[in-house]
């Protein structure tokens, strides 16, 4: 069984779609979801190792991609999370990691260096 | 401007509708019972598995409309069966308790598309009580009066329990291939299945097997005692196009 599974939640489609592709190639099993209730939905049915979030999504209401990592942490408690960001503050940040996320990251950034943080992380690295 | 994922769920023809056998296995050999109407969301979408889209529905707390634009699809769809075979669709408890009047508008969404009710059977799922048992009551009388036969689906797991067979009084129980898959060599899901077969006695309902993918075990669900099953065995779901009476066993 490929335990490689990974869920992408973005609601900008490129994005998405790239690092669906690119983490494909790296072995990875991939899941898109662009909101909080689908990302909610594809985790009660999936275990995923992975899972790359952005922090704004515009479906969804109230903290967004903060949201998720409260209901991974008690659902898919094995799963490692990055959340992505392009306007986040230090305390969007602060709250990522006291709600469980492994790694917090700005866009844009290279995907090479998005999969090199998912080793560290699934490796047992970063925070 | 971008559909929200709910928007294109609401789409005409987003949600299709695959039929998949339950047969009755005797001494005369497999027979169709019914099919089982399996709603899809779009191609390409994660809404393509069944579970993630009424997980979905359910979290964005719009089941009821999704029940209903399932309903209307899956009848739609059944026309085009072969003969005039028995449909089993699926349906959450709330939805019969939330959708005003709903075994009236059930009833006429079936004769509009020329479906005798006898023809049906409405698989009950449910994920979330309580509902208002009155109403609930009340609706299944009216849907059984017409003809309608009740099914609890996924018997043996989630929220599809005791309170369920004395709330829905159902008809046929429908056992969860979780129970059904290695059956064979488990002997804790025999003396499940066991315990199901004595209760469905004792309740005068059909008992139907999902999930059976194995000679070995269509043999050991059939020495209980339950002759109704459905699952790779006997076939993967299709499209009702893609649907000939003449390749279903008899």
């Amino acid at each position: 069984m490929n335990n490689r599974r990974l869920l992408v939640i973005d609601d900008e489609e490129t994005i998405s779609r790239a690092l669906e592709r690119y983490f494909r190639r790296l072995g990875y099993m991939v899941d898109r979801a662009r909101e909080l209730e689908e990302a909610e939905a594809l985790a009660t049915y999936t275990e995923y190792s992975l899972v790359i979030a952005d922090l704004s999504l515009t479906g969804s209401v109230g903290s967004e991609g903060l949201e998720i990592l409260r209901y991974l942490r008690w659902n898919c408690p094995r799963a490692r999370v990055i959340l992505l960001t392009a306007h986040g503050s230090e305390y969007s940040e602060r709250e990522a990691y006291r709600r469980g996320a492994h790694a917090f990251m700005h866009k844009p950034r290279p995907l090479a260096d998005i999969a090199r943080l998912a080793t560290e992380i699934t490796r047992g690295g970063v925070h | 401007m971008k559909l929200s994922l709910l928007d294109q769920l609401r789409a005409p023809g987003a949600i299709r509708v695959e039929f998949q056998p339950i047969m009755t296995v005797n001494s005369h050999g497999p027979q169709l019972y019914a099919y089982e109407a399996l709603a899809r969301g779009p191609k390409g979408t994660s809404m393509e598995r069944p579970d993630v889209l009424f997980e979905y529905a359910r979290r964005k707390s719009v089941e009821a409309e999704i029940d209903l634009i399932c309903i209307a699809e899956v009848l739609t769809a059944a026309e085009l069966l072969p003969g005039k075979p028995s449909i089993s669709i699926n349906l959450h408890g709330s939805t019969m308790t939330n959708v005003e009047q709903f075994a009236e508008t059930f009833l006429a969404l079936a004769k509009a598309h020329d479906i005798a009710p006898e023809r049906l059977m409405l698989e009950i799922v449910e994920h979330r009580a309580p509902w208002s048992m009155d109403i609930l009551r009340t609706t299944l009388d009216e849907l059984r009066a017409a003809g309608i036969r009740i099914a609890l689906d996924d018997l043996g797991v989630a929220a599809s329990n005791y309170r369920m067979i004395v709330d829905c009084r159902p008809d046929h129980l429908k056992i969860d291939r979780y129970i059904v898959s290695g059956c064979s060599t488990d002997p804790y899901r025999l003396a499940v299945l066991r315990s199901i077969v004595t209760l469905a006695q004792s309740c005068a309902a059909i008992p139907i097997a999902e999930g059976v993918e194995e000679q070995h075990e269509l043999e050991t669900i059939l020495s209980l005692g339950i002759d109704k099953v459905q699952g790779w065995l006997f076939g993967q779901s299709k499209p009702a196009s893609a649907i000939n009476l003449e390749r279903i066993p008899s």
